[in-house]
């Protein structure tokens, strides 16, 4: 099952709260023991002293029973010495542990017990000391042979060990607790370490899963990138080689249209030919012109790489040197001229314009300039703004008369007007006197820019 | 359960006797015939098949018994005694002197005017009867007493062995029932300086184990229950937490009771006494109770011995001079065969194996030597 980067942030925040939560029983854990140290310790001190000093009571009367004694058998005062000394420090423990064992209810009828009876043992070793210094050895024996002093020495003993043994168990108790103290710390510090451990361990593993996803993610998309490449450029290939089958096929229409078109203005030339009748000669002569403006479309298409358009400059110059070649027969003083900026149009609308074209220019030769006159027809060829060209064909001839009949047959201007509404230009006719001048202005519908070839 | 009681009669014999030791040498020199043996001195074992002596002479084969009193020990002793009596062919006869010393003197003297072969005695006052029994010896007569010389036989109860055989059980309880730990009472008895080394053999085996805590060491004042009921109790104050005490049997049922009445006693507790006291043999019989062993001295058994030895002096055979009466620790799981045994104390004689657990026999003494009876108070353990 494939690691979402949800799964990751998620889990890792688990992750995370768990080793900090175990990060934070560890700390607290510590805490909890280092204050139960601290108390334990505070306890150990008191019990210590306690124990001292029921021990050193102990030693006090032990000291002070040795020196009765020695005294009793050999009369002898130098025994006595330690006597008073270890009452008074007897007593000086006594009350050292009444202040140590205060917080200590359980313990207080004992010592007040223990300190009846050390009172009582003093009182007993008094006694006999006093009789022997008096010299009352009978009775002083007797009092000693009661065995009283040693019945109150075994009693106190009882109640000596008694405070002892409660301070060894205190002690003994703290140590026990500080052992399993240390034990508590041990295993929380080893589950805790565990436990981050297995956090950062599935954390990393999380992240590691996520990570070799993501290459292999990466390297998948990677590997269907360069499919789908392949497929592309296959694809472009096979539309590139599409393209190129159907550029030659077009590009063999256009040439198969402009032979066939050509193959028409042969054909026109021929039946114009074999026709006496100038009139009828001249109108096949119109109608081959016509065909050759179309034809020469085709085969500047066929020889182009853009069969959507055409550059007019190019196009009219080899229609009006066309038209320039085949009319100086008839006229050699008119001269043609010609200035063409570099103007894109469309297909059809190119042959549009070249049927204009035709039809202005060859008027142009056969009315303009009668009988023989030299004169010029300029054709000038300029774009203007807003997507827009103008052509203009402009001659210095006799103009034309206002309401005077047509000097042919009218079907070029029928043309022409046809033409000019296909192309869906607008027509002026301007008189210049001399000379007329026709101009067209169409939409380009393309930059007046010549692309670079 | 029958006569193994020593505590009051024991203790009170043994301290008149060692009285009545100190006195002997000034006493036997104002009387005629042989002193005996008032050295101490180290028997050797007693020699079952040392050579016969003659038969007394101009004496009755009876066996004269002159008992205390009626305590539950000295029946079993007057049990023993009658049954190896009639075994033997004797004449059995017993007087109770109600632990009146001059009555007992007087029924010693009686049983000598009726010319008794063999007299065993046990007085209140050693010394009153010392007389009377030194007398008897001297005519030839057989004379068993418990404890306290005079006597051609002297029973003695060894008293470090009874104070090891209490602490070895209690030992072998604390090492596996208390893991090697616990806090001990010892309750002794200052009164009664021979029996220290019952005392000193519970410190020698106590103070081995490096768990044990002597808590108290003190001696209760009256040996009885009610003292060691009031020295258990000031204890308590000091140290609440006991496990095992041990002493005669009477103060450690005073004690037992003082850890009742302060809620705490434990059943795992090991409360052991020596006596064999009928309320202590009740206590383990138990099963639950703290009070776990009891150290019996078998009366029936080593009455059973005497009669079986006054028969042979009077059959001129040589007898042992002294014998120890071994302790023997009683347990629950031990109690039903030792009570068998104190009811047919015949067969527990003459089964050697069985009779070397309960007795141990020193020295040789038969009519003929008879001057070497003993009159010094005797034990196996004493050291030279």
């Amino acid at each position: 099952m494939p690691t979402s980067i949800r799964a990751v942030i998620g889990s890792t925040l688990v992750f995370l709260v768990v080793g900090f939560l175990a990060l934070l029983a560890i700390v607290g854990m510590t805490f909890w023991l280092g204050e139960r140290a601290q108390r334990y310790f505070d306890s150990a001190v008191e019990a210590r002293d306690t124990s001292g000093a029921a021990v050193a009571l102990r030693s006090a009367v032990q000291t002070a029973e040795s020196s009765q004694r020695g005294f009793m058998v050999g009369g002898n005062e130098i025994y006595l010495a330690p006597y008073g000394t270890s009452k008074t420090r007897a007593q000086r423990q006594l009350d050292v542990l009444k202040v140590l064992l205060a917080s200590h209810p359980e313990t207080q009828i004992p010592l007040d017990h223990l300190q009846s009876l050390v009172s009582a043992k003093f009182e007993e070793m008094d006694q006999t000391i006093t009789l022997k210094r008096a010299r009352h050895d009978d009775e002083a024996m007797a009092l000693f042979q009661t065995n009283k002093g040693k019945a109150l020495m075994d009693e106190a003993n009882v109640f000596i060990t008694g405070i002892v043994r409660q301070a060894d168990e205190r002690l003994t108790a703290g140590v026990e607790e500080q052992r399993v103290n240390a034990l508590w710390l041990r295993v929380v510090s080893a589950i805790g370490a565990l436990v981050i451990v297995g956090v950062v361990g599935a954390t990393a593993i999380v992240l590691l899963r996520y990570t070799r996803e993501l290459s292999g993610a990466r390297d998948e998309v990677r590997g269907l990138n360069s499919v789908l490449e392949q497929r592309v450029v296959e694809r472009t290939a096979e539309l590139t080689g599409a393209r190129d089958r159907a550029e030659v096929l077009l590009s063999e229409v256009n040439h198969r249209v402009a032979n066939s078109l050509a193959m028409v203005s042969s054909l026109v030339i021929l039946q114009s030919k074999a026709i006496a009748d100038p009139a009828a000669k001249s109108a096949l002569a119109e109608t081959q012109d016509r065909i050759f403006a179309i034809s020469l479309v085709h085969r500047r298409l066929y020889g182009s790489s853009d069969v959507r358009a055409v550059m007019l400059d190019e196009y009219l110059t080899g229609l009006l040197d066309h038209l320039k070649t085949s009319m100086r027969g008839d006229r050699q003083s008119t001269t043609l001229s010609y200035d063409l900026a570099p103007v894109q149009l469309g297909t059809d609308a190119s042959i549009n314009l070249g049927v204009v074209v035709t039809e202005w220019v060859t008027n142009a030769f056969k009315y303009a300039y009668p009988l023989g006159s030299a004169g010029e027809i300029r054709v000038r060829l300029r774009p203007l703004p807003e997507g827009r060209a103008e052509l203009v064909v402009e001659d210095d001839g006799v103009g034309r008369t206002e309401g005077a009949p047509a000097k042919g047959t009218g079907l070029g201007s029928r043309i022409v007007t046809a033409m000019a509404q296909g192309l869906g230009g607008t027509i002026e006719y301007e008189e210049r006197a001399p000379g007329l001048l026709a101009r067209i202005s169409f939409a380009t519908g393309a930059p007046a820019e010549k692309p670079a070839q | 359960m029958r006569g193994h009681s020593m505590t009051g009669w024991h203790s009170a014999a043994m301290a008149l006797g060692l009285l009545a030791a100190l006195l002997a040498p000034e006493v036997a020199l104002g009387q005629d015939g042989p002193p005996g043996i008032t050295a101490p001195r180290v028997f050797a074992p007693f020699d079952p098949a040392a050579p016969a002596c003659s038969v007394p002479k101009g004496l009755t084969r009876v066996l004269g018994h002159v008992q205390e009193n009626d305590r539950e020990f000295l029946e079993g002793v007057n049990h023993g005694l009658a049954m190896a009596a009639a075994d033997r062919g004797l004449e059995y006869r017993r007087a109770l002197a109600d632990s009146d010393a001059a009555r007992a003197d007087a029924q010693i003297r009686t049983f000598i005017d009726a010319n008794v072969g063999a007299l065993v005695a046990t007085s209140s006052d050693p010394a009153v009867v010392r007389h009377s029994l030194l007398e008897a010896i001297r005519a030839g007569r057989f004379v068993g007493t418990i404890v306290p010389p005079p006597a051609t036989l002297l029973l003695n109860a060894p008293q470090y062995a009874t104070g090891k055989a209490l602490t070895d059980v209690a030992v072998d309880y604390i090492n596996s029932k208390l893991g090697g730990k616990a806090s001990v009472v010892l309750l002794t008895q200052d009164s009664m300086q021979y029996l220290s080394p019952r005392f000193v053999a519970m410190r020698d085996g106590l103070t081995a184990l490096p768990g044990v805590s002597i808590v108290a060491d003190i001696a209760p004042s009256p040996v009885t229950e009610e003292g060691g009921f009031a020295t258990m109790t000031t204890i308590l104050q000091a140290n609440p937490d006991i496990d095992v005490v041990l002493g005669a049997d009477a103060v450690v049922l005073g004690a037992l009771k003082a850890l009742r009445s302060a809620g705490k006693a434990r059943p795992d507790q090991f409360i052991g006494g020596i006596d064999g006291e009928p309320e202590a043999i009740a206590e383990i019989k138990q099963g639950n109770s703290p009070y776990k062993a009891s150290i019996a001295l078998s009366s029936p058994v080593f009455g059973y011995a005497m009669g079986e030895y006054a028969a042979d002096w009077l059959d001129g055979k040589s007898v042992p001079q002294a014998m120890d009466i071994l302790p023997i620790a009683l347990t629950h799981d031990n109690i039903a065969s030792y009570e068998a045994d104190l009811a047919d104390p015949a067969s527990v004689f003459r089964d050697p194996v069985r009779r070397a657990a309960y007795l141990r026999m020193y020295g040789n003494i038969c009519y003929d030597t008879r001057e070497q009876f003993v009159d010094f108070p005797w034990s196996s353990e004493t050291v030279f």
